[in-house]
């Protein structure tokens, strides 16, 4: 059967998480595939099936415990799923021509372009 | 939450007013003479770069990544001051903040310690684009000491000299807009003001702004005396939104450790005031709108120079603290007349 185009991206993302996991199994027996399971709120066999690409990515919530159990950026992590966050969805959807405009206008510009136009200048403890 | 645009710490408030927009940024100055003459502005000679401290988190303390913001490069006992702009919905119309700020946590108008929000008696905030820089400490009605750079842990800052500890150092700001309605009903009436006229008329802040151009934390220390005034709020305490403010602190850091963790090369050491003046370059004096002017910081007043500590630790003389020549000094603000000159990179930082 002739692999459609969700399906070979469900592939890379599963083999993307099979490799987290299995780098951290390698110094880490807790990274077995049962117990990262378990801690992310899946069964074992799922997990599985989706490693292997067999199923589609899993849903937000999920997702974002498996990129805290693998050390995997959590907007990184939603995009290899071929999604984006509920915030930054309503936040999009809020202004829907405004960001359009700016997504398109930046989409080709250098990363160190980008931040310096629209970075915050976070605050801290003090 | 404030941006980081060219060097410039720019706050916006979309919520009260689209166009809303006040920044600062830090420029860098002439160290004036620390003796017990009171001298006239020197001119901004560039501004300091600014980075985000998560962009170089690895080389940096993690004190200095816990508490945010910016780093900023200084030589010891380079100079600044604060530069402020203010813009509006339209020319002419510009968007009014309370601006607090801090150096080592010790207010740089009344030399109280650090607190959240704004307060009066004594007022502890100046407001842009009526006072439309910062220079340094108010000692006293008129006169402020230069906010110049000194290591923190060497006794000289004003934070050291006021609490005994060298905790902070750098620089903390604190920007609060006017409420919604109150900025409305200025609004209105500006507009029924250039009805009337039926012109554009120009406002204090344009008229000043050209003053503009022409891993050590650092901590600022209190250095020569210059004519400066701090200037009342006119508006009321209720009408700051302090609900919308935002704060940065600003982290200090010695200009020969710059390189090493950003990879930047520091701006070169700007010249000092005596080769500044050979050059017959200009001084400037501010004239406000017949404005009163706000007493000194109490706390502030009996602050040592770092001209009078350095004598006090070693005995000697602090170098390059002669008195200089500085002629008659450019008028600026409301009552200036004619084309302000404009300072330049080029004339100093080759």
């Amino acid at each position: 059967m002739q692999r459609t185009k969700t399906d070979a991206a469900g592939a890379a993302f599963g083999e993307h998480i099979r490799k987290l996991r299995e780098r951290r199994l390698g110094s880490d027996p807790s990274f077995s595939l049962r117990q990262v399971a378990a801690r992310c709120g899946v069964t074992a066999a799922y997990l599985s099936r989706v490693e292997r690409g067999e199923v589609a990515p899993p849903g937000e919530a999920t997702l974002l415990r498996l990129a805290d159990e693998l050390g995997e950026d959590p907007d990184v992590m939603l995009a290899l799923a071929g999604k984006i966050s509920t915030d930054l969805r309503s936040t999009i959807l809020a202004r829907p021509q405004l960001f359009a405009e700016l997504i398109r206008a930046i989409k080709t510009m250098p990363d160190n372009a980008v931040l310096r136009i629209v970075r915050d200048v976070r605050d801290g403890n003090w | 939450m404030p941006t980081l645009e060219n060097d410039r710490l720019v706050f916006r408030f979309p919520q009260i007013e689209q166009d809303a927009c006040f920044s600062i940024d830090f420029q860098r100055t002439l160290r004036i003479p620390d003796t017990q003459r009171t001298y006239s502005l020197p001119p901004g000679l560039g501004t300091f770069p600014l980075r985000h401290v998560e962009d170089h988190a690895d080389n940096l303390p993690p004190q200095t990544t816990s508490r945010g913001g910016v780093i900023l490069p200084m030589w010891q006992a380079e100079a600044m001051w604060l530069s402020f702009r203010n813009e509006g919905p339209e020319w002419g119309l510009q968007f009014p903040v309370a601006v607090k700020v801090a150096a080592g946590k010790i207010n740089a108008v009344t030399g109280e310690g650090w607190r959240s929000g704004l307060h009066r008696e004594p007022q502890d905030y100046v407001v842009s684009p009526e006072q439309p820089w910062l220079d340094g400490f108010a000692v006293e009605k008129g006169v402020i000491r230069q906010f110049v750079a000194m290591p923190l842990g060497d006794g000289y800052s004003v934070e050291e000299q006021l609490t005994g500890e060298a905790e902070w150092g750098g620089l903390q700001i604190l920007v609060v807009p006017l409420k919604t309605r109150v900025w409305q009903a200025k609004r209105r009436a500006w507009e029924e003001q250039r009805k009337r006229r039926g012109e554009h008329g120009s406002t204090l802040m344009e008229e000043a702004s050209i003053r503009f151009m022409a891993c050590e934390s650092m901590g600022l220390a209190a250095g020569g005396r210059m004519r400066q005034s701090i200037y009342p709020d006119p508006f009321t305490i209720e009408d700051w939104d302090i609900a919308a403010a935002e704060r940065v602190f600003i982290t200090l850091l010695h200009a020969r450790d710059w390189k090493g963790i950003t990879g930047e090369a520091a701006p070169n050491e700007p010249p000092n005031a005596k080769d500044y003046s050979s050059m017959d370059l200009p001084w400037f004096d501010y004239y406000g709108k017949d404005q009163a002017a706000l007493p000194g910081g109490a706390a502030l007043g009996g602050i040592k120079s770092v001209a009078n500590l350095f004598q006090g630790m070693t005995g000697a003389k602090l170098p390059n603290s002669g008195d200089v020549e500085t002629g008659a000094p450019k008028a600026l603000g409301p009552g200036a007349q004619g084309p302000r000159p404009v300072r330049t990179l080029g004339l100093w930082d080759e």
